[in-house]
């Protein structure tokens, strides 16, 4: 993605959107292909709020059914127009609602009824052949209920709403940081921003800000003098070193912790607890034991062998929860799209804030703030989001180019192609494999090849190891980043020609991949944690350079 | 199956046991479950790094009187440690390994990131970095094998002339090492060293080198060379016209698989015998004294000896186990030192010192080892599996290996007269 | 709260910590670079096929199963079983004609040696290797094994008699392999000759199939679990008449299969018979270690001997009961060859695609063979012999050949009071 287009802080944009997580981009990129000009501002790097730190889960809305139909409803509207929009980041894997014995089986009924009710398609099998169908959940359950859940890869998804801005003309800023807002009388006019890789403060103006921060943009809201009342809600979730399941196991009961066990790539993840937090911890979250404990207790009981089963890391995400405007208190919390038009609200022009829902209503989320959007500005264009194909999706029959690309002879071995094009759908053809060398593993666990690591910083915006962590899966396998993130680090240093920069990159990237393994580092887990510390503490010396965290860069 | 000593772990300090217990004519069986440590070594031996109050120390003799009681050094004593230390270098060498630099104090290595770092020994190929003035005044040609991932000249590079050095880098194409490039994985180190096995592909690189490098330039190389000796370093060293620098790629360790080969094939000369692959799961107790051990491969026919050395290593290779809430030996249930408190066992920045390293199994002043507070009659622990030491803070793992090692082997020289 | 306690997975890849070790230890990297390596093809390969099937890699072919990347790995995984496990459960090509052809030892054997003369002749004849080459893609540079005349079960029915053994108050059986059956007799028959000497009769399985080794490498599972379930099910027989006695065999490849193959890529449970099979080796070295029985050497008999650790004795770790009983013979200078594997690996090595492959790993070993300075080379695998022999200038015997070559049998019966 070329994410800087023409930025210039002369220009008035039509919109300035805040926030890259899944909501910003979206709405980046239904704007821009409505026709407005856009400007995304990303205090960090695309998806490194909310969005990356979920399941992963591509909800069928089952899981809502009882106690919210209305976001049930929306749910399985976008699971659809997901599975067609976005199938190279989704994987259509099905799910299974299950009662344990200890779980009470009148549940079920009333659980089928509501998900019909709203238009999702939910049967009850046969526990035999619940078992059958996903050998790994525990075979002591009394009912089994098929939903057609999925999984969904936030990234990826993000990723690809970047890029389809952006060819229309979007332009999208990471590491850029909205300090404050440019008012005139009653009216936000644009917004002062710092640079957080120079340093660098500068203003952009717009006819529009939309606020898409999530759980951050709570903050935005104070500095633009409006209140949007946000409880954080952290949810902390363990991810296994393989695929125990290869269909998403839900417990069929009323939601509560560890409830959900999510295949995705070649891991996957059970989750997810729920505590409020202050909102002052947001930003610097750790999983505690008693989450790991509560998490494995009730996984376990969903599927027997993650007792067993290695734990690579521990993370936690905050749901940006929004309370009801009549309800400062937060005791009325709603989980559906909160879209804020503050002219009318609050007397603010010029500013409008989207939060709440959920990463499955993404698009929808879009398409609201970016009606509100067209409407304010007197534009007339559809929105157009829920049919056209992500860039890398393809929907059968409607790409010619992919049924006239020959297959590429390549000495690439197929395995590794695959997972190039599990990641990228058709843009994994962007990849070069002019030479050996292209095709030679940067990331060994999860098969990342030099060709795409060199893609991702070039056409991807990764400037940064973790950046390229969120679009190619470097360090997200089985060594969390042992063998891969000094190959990926020399790579990095070749590209920005720059090896200070690379070994500090390096270092943050060791400490964020720690940050998530050090609450289960025990049995095999701590054996490579001692390796990669023996390694880079010891062979390579790192030791000697201390991370720079994210927040301290302020 | 009966030997005078049985010693449980053949890496580094398994193997220096051994070695000093069959030259004093005494029969070892060495039990290793899977390779060793030493495939991930810098390229050189550590003795003393870093103080316990975290200043670095310059001449390591000077510092060991510094360190805590509980600490391995301590128990072997200063003198102890200072009289191993000096006698290694030679001791080594009759076994064709070279320790290059000063016993009495530490020395500068350039590490695969381009940091520069002290340690005490280096070995074979590595030589001590020259001072900043030296550095100033040269010329450094940096070459790399095309397709080589694990070695970064541009780290190197800069490394270098931060300190005044002018460097150019070089990729050198050469048809056998880019073969390996074919598999998306396997242009290691090791496989590269492989390569150069061939006495054609050595000579090969010789006439890359030379044509590529102009007078008086340092050529500094990947140490990717010798797996089993240091024949292809000296034929390099001796046909390039240049000076040639080694430094090391990330792991496999060409000169610690080297060590580990060296010192496993003159434990062998000697008359001691490997067991590779095995591993030891349980023993036969009268009191305080181990009488057999049973291995995985061996099941039903016991190990005998009079006196066993467990040299098992971290937990890396499973010397101790961490279970969620606690740390056990997982072979006889011997005591381990660890912090109760499970949130004490980590610090939250990746590069700090980790609290969970210094953990290890219990001995006592003569590294007899512990259950339930009572020291075996006949079983000692050497090496990383000891506690009371922190490898990568301190700067010590080689040093207390090697030296728990040559200080047990005494130990039992003297305490167990000879069959 | 202690969380995960068995935490050891039966997806035993899990242990992998990347360390790479493996790597370096893989003969067939540096020789064919199209194969991904124990590491990519074992614990890495497994998560993605975990994922999708299509994720198998057919090179996985070229690994050898020679193990040793299990010997060095620090972490217990047990790669060589993953990959063929990988092998067996996601490899759906038909095994070639040629492939079935070299796999069916039983049924090669059973023909050649009815036609023992001629078979020979032919099967050194060029033109007929060159036909083999052509037609089923056998390398034509490659040495035959000799089919005998006369099969050891013969031999042992006919000439020695079952009788003869029932004599003998205490029992092994005998699990003697295709090799020794169709195609070295004698080495069976020094069995024998050793095993009298200490007071032991030899018995035979009621029913013994080929162990299964060249089966499972050509992808005829259901061929090899039919032939597992039967010869366990034999030993089952034998071991309850026989009650504690053994089951022990000449081949270490054989052994390995019976013992460790069955039960990790046959998903076959032998775990009542398992600790019942071993070496011959190691069965006289138990009975000479526990004071059973001595052994007498003929004063003559001189010899330097290069011992050569086969992959699959390397993973059972049992060469040392080998050695051992040589290193007994008063004049025997042994001396043990760098343990590196020979390259042919069964059946591996007689495929067109691979005799270049295999002749590059066994390379070093042929190097310190013949620089050794030995009158022969002892192995306890019989394919190993066929490799060395073909490619260096020494013979290769089993260490139980060189025993019953070196055995006084009138001083170890005289010493272990055989009266029979």
């Amino acid at each position: 993605m070329k994410t800087d287009n023409n930025a210039s802080a002369q220009r008035e944009y039509d919109v300035i959107i805040i926030g890259g997580g899944a909501t910003g981009a979206g709405t980046a990129r239904d704007c821009a292909l409505r026709g407005l000009s856009v400007l995304l501002l990303e205090r960090f790097d695309f998806t490194a709020g909310a969005t990356g730190r979920n399941h992963g889960l591509l909800h069928s809305g089952a899981r809502y059914a009882m106690t919210d139909g209305e976001s049930a409803a929306e749910c399985i509207k976008e699971n659809m127009i997901l599975k067609n929009i976005a199938n190279h980041c989704v994987e259509d894997t099905s799910g299974l609602f299950v009662t344990l014995p200890e779980d009470d089986i009148s549940y079920q009924a009333k659980f089928i009824d509501a998900c019909n009710n709203v238009g999702i398609h939910a049967y009850p099998i046969n526990p035999k052949d619940a078992i059958r169908m996903e050998p790994s959940v525990n075979k002591s359950i009394v009912g089994a209920v098929v939903v057609p859940d999925g999984s969904i890869d936030p990234f990826r998804l993000t990723t690809a709403n970047i890029l389809d801005a952006t060819a229309h003309g979007a332009t999208a800023l990471t590491f850029h940081e909205v300090v404050g807002f440019e008012m005139s009388q009653n009216r936000v006019v644009g917004v002062k921003t710092l640079n957080h890789k120079n340093g660098e403060r500068r203003s952009y103006y717009s006819k529009l800000v939309i606020n898409a921060g999530g759980i951050w943009g709570h903050k935005i809201a104070q500095m633009a003098g409006v209140a949007v009342n946000m409880f954080p809600a952290k949810g902390a979730l363990l991810v296994f070193g393989h695929r125990v399941n290869n269909v998403v196991i839900n417990r069929c009961r009323k939601p509560a912790d560890a409830d959900i066990l999510v295949p995705g790539d070649m891991i996957c993840v059970i989750g997810t607890t729920s505590s409020r937090v202050p909102y002052e911890e947001i930003d610097n979250m750790n999983v505690t034991a008693d989450e790991v404990a509560t998490l494995l207790r009730e996984g376990e009981k969903l599927a027997p062998s993650l007792a067993s089963t290695r734990i690579l890391r521990a993370y936690s995400g905050v749901r940006p929860l929004v309370a009801a405007d009549n309800d400062p208190s937060g005791r009325n919390i709603s989980r559906g799209i909160v879209l804020l038009d503050h002219a009318v609200r609050d007397g603010l022009e010029g500013f409008i804030t989207i939060t709440g829902g959920k990463l499955m209503t993404y698009r929808l989320m879009a398409e609201w703030a970016t009606d509100l959007a067209c409407r304010k500005l007197g534009v007339e264009v559809p929105c157009t989001t829920a049919l056209r194909p992500l860039p890398g999706s393809t929907i059968a029959g409607q790409s010619e180019e992919a049924a006239e690309t020959p297959v590429v002879e390549s000495t690439t071995p197929a395995n590794i192609q695959r997972a190039e094009v599990d990641r990228h759908g058709e843009l994994a053809k962007r990849i070069a494999r002019t030479n050996c060398y292209d095709h030679s593993l940067v990331c060994e666990c999860e098969n990342v090849t030099v060709g795409e690591v060199e893609y991702a910083f070039k056409e991807l915006s990764a400037d940064t190891l973790t950046a390229l962590r969120r679009r190619t899966r470097v360090g997200m396998g089985t060594c969390q980043g042992e063998l891969c993130s000094c190959r990926a680090a020399g790579l990095l240093s070749r590209a920005h020609g720059c090896s200070e920069k690379a070994k500090a990159e390096l270092v943050n990237f060791l400490n964020e991949r720690w940050k998530g393994i050090y609450p289960v580092a025990w049995g095999d887990s701590l054996r490579g944690a001692q390796l990669a510390s023996w390694i880079y503490g010891s062979v390579c010396g790192l030791n000697t350079i201390k991370p720079t965290d994210k927040i301290a860069k302020k | 199956m009966r030997y005078d000593t049985i010693i449980i772990g053949g890496g580094l300090s398994g193997l220096v046991c051994g070695i000093k217990l069959q030259e004093a004519g005494r029969s070892c069986a060495i039990i290793s479950a899977g390779q060793s440590a030493l495939h991930f070594s810098s390229g050189a031996f550590d003795l003393l790094g870093v103080t316990a109050d975290g200043t670095e120390v310059e001449r390591p003799f000077d510092a060991l009187k510094s360190l805590p009681a509980e600490h391995p050094y301590s128990k072997v004593g200063a003198d102890g440690v200072e009289a191993y230390a000096r006698a290694l270098p030679q001791w080594f060498a009759q076994m064709g390994i070279v320790l290059n630099g000063d016993v009495e104090r530490n020395s500068s290595r350039i590490t695969p990131l381009g940091i520069v770092r002290k340690s005490w020994m280096m070995l074979d190929e590595y030589t001590p970095l020259a001072d900043e003035a030296a550095i100033a005044g040269s010329r450094y040609l940096i070459v790399n094998f095309a397709g080589f991932l694990d070695f970064y000249p541009k780290f190197i590079a800069d490394c270098l002339e931060q300190r005044g050095g002018k460097c150019r880098m070089e990729v050198l194409s050469m048809s056998a090492v880019e073969k390996l490039r074919i598999n998306p994985t396997e242009m290691r180190s090791a496989n590269i060293a492989k390569v150069f096995q061939s006495q054609r592909q050595l000579d090969k690189l010789v006439e890359l080198v030379n044509s590529k490098a102009s007078e008086g330039e340092t050529v500094v190389l990947p140490a990717t060379f010798g797996l089993s000796d240091t024949l292809p370093v000296e034929y390099l060293r001796s046909h390039c016209r240049n000076n040639l620098m080694f430094v090391s790629p990330v792991p496999p360790s060409i000169s610690g698989i080297r060590v580990q080969r060296r010192l496993q094939a003159h434990f062998v000369k000697l008359g001691g015998r490997f067991y590779a692959g095995d591993t030891v799961n349980g023993a036969t107790l009268e009191g305080n004294r181990v009488t057999g051990i049973a291995t995985v491969n061996h099941s039903d026919i016991l190990f005998h000896a009079d006196n066993y050395v467990v040299a098992t290593g971290s937990f890396f290779s499973n010397g101790i186990v961490a279970r969620s809430n606690e740390v056990v030996e997982p072979i006889f249930g011997a005591d381990v030192n660890y912090d109760t408190n499970r949130d004490r066992w980590f610090d939250r920045c990746v590069m700090n010192r980790q609290p969970y390293m210094d953990f290890g199994v219990a001995t006592d002043a003569d590294f007899r080892m512990l259950k339930g507070g009572r020291p075996f009659d006949n079983m000692y622990a050497i090496g990383s599996v000891l506690d009371g030491h922190n490898p990568l803070e301190e700067g010590s793992g080689s040093g207390v290996a090697i030296i728990t090692a040559m200080h047990v082997a005494n130990s039992i020289l003297t305490n167990t007269a000879k069959r | 709260m202690n969380l995960q306690e068995n935490n050891i997975s039966e997806n035993n890849f899990e242990q992998c910590i990347k360390c790479t070790v493996c790597t370096v230890y893989c003969p067939v990297i540096p020789a064919n670079p199209k194969y991904p390596g124990p590491k990519q093809a074992g614990p890495d390969g497994e998560r993605f096929r975990l994922k999708a099937a299509d994720y198998f890699d057919p090179s996985l072919k070229y690994c050898l199963n020679c193990k040793r990347c299990e010997v060095a790995c620090p972490s217990g995984v047990r790669i060589g079983d993953i990959i063929q496990s990988a092998r067996l459960k996601y490899n759906h090509e038909k095994p070639s004609v040629r492939d079935r052809m070299l796999a069916d030892t039983d049924f090669a054997g059973e023909v050649a040696t009815k036609m023992a003369p001629l078979v020979n002749a032919t099967l050194g004849l060029k033109p007929v290797k060159l036909l083999l080459d052509g037609a089923l893609a056998i390398d034509h540079r490659r040495a035959f094994p000799k089919y005998t005349s006369t099969t050891f079960e013969k031999w042992y029915r006919k000439e020695l008699t079952a009788e003869s053994q029932l004599k003998y108050a205490k029992r092994v059986a005998y699990f003697h392999g295709c090799y020794v059956n169709y195609n070295y007799p004698q080495l069976g028959k020094d069995l024998v000759k050793i095993l009298n000497a200490v007071g032991y009769g030899v018995e035979l399985l009621d029913d013994e199939k080929c162990c299964g080794v060249a089966l499972i490498a050509n992808g005829l599972y259901d061929q090899a679990r039919r032939h597992a379930r039967k010869n366990l099910d034999a030993m089952r027989r034998a071991t309850a008449s026989l009650k504690q006695y053994k089951v022990i065999t000449t081949s270490s490849t054989c052994t390995l299969t019976m013992r460790d193959e069955y039960p990790h890529l046959l998903g076959i449970d032998n775990s009542d018979v398992r600790q019942n099979i071993e070496t011959a080796t190691r069965f006289i070295y138990r009975l000479i270690d526990n004071g059973e029985v001595r052994l007498a050497f003929r004063d003559d008999y001189t010899r330097r001997i290069a011992y050569h650790t086969p992959c699959h004795m390397e993973k059972l770790g049992w060469s040392v009961y080998s050695t051992s009983l040589m290193q007994m013979i008063p004049g025997v200078e042994l001396q043990m060859l760098p343990s590196n594997c020979c390259g042919i690996a069964g059946t591996y090595g007689f495929k067109r695609e691979n005799y270049q492959v295999s002749q590059t790993i066994g390379h070093d070993l042929f190097a310190a063979i013949e620089a050794s300075g030995a009158d022969f080379v002892a192995t306890d695998c019989e394919t190993c012999k066929w490799q060395i022999e073909m490619s260096t200038s020494k013979k290769v015997f089993n260490p139980i050949s060189v025993i019953a070559e070196a055995l006084d049998v009138e001083a170890t019966r005289k010493l272990n009071h055989v009266k029979i």
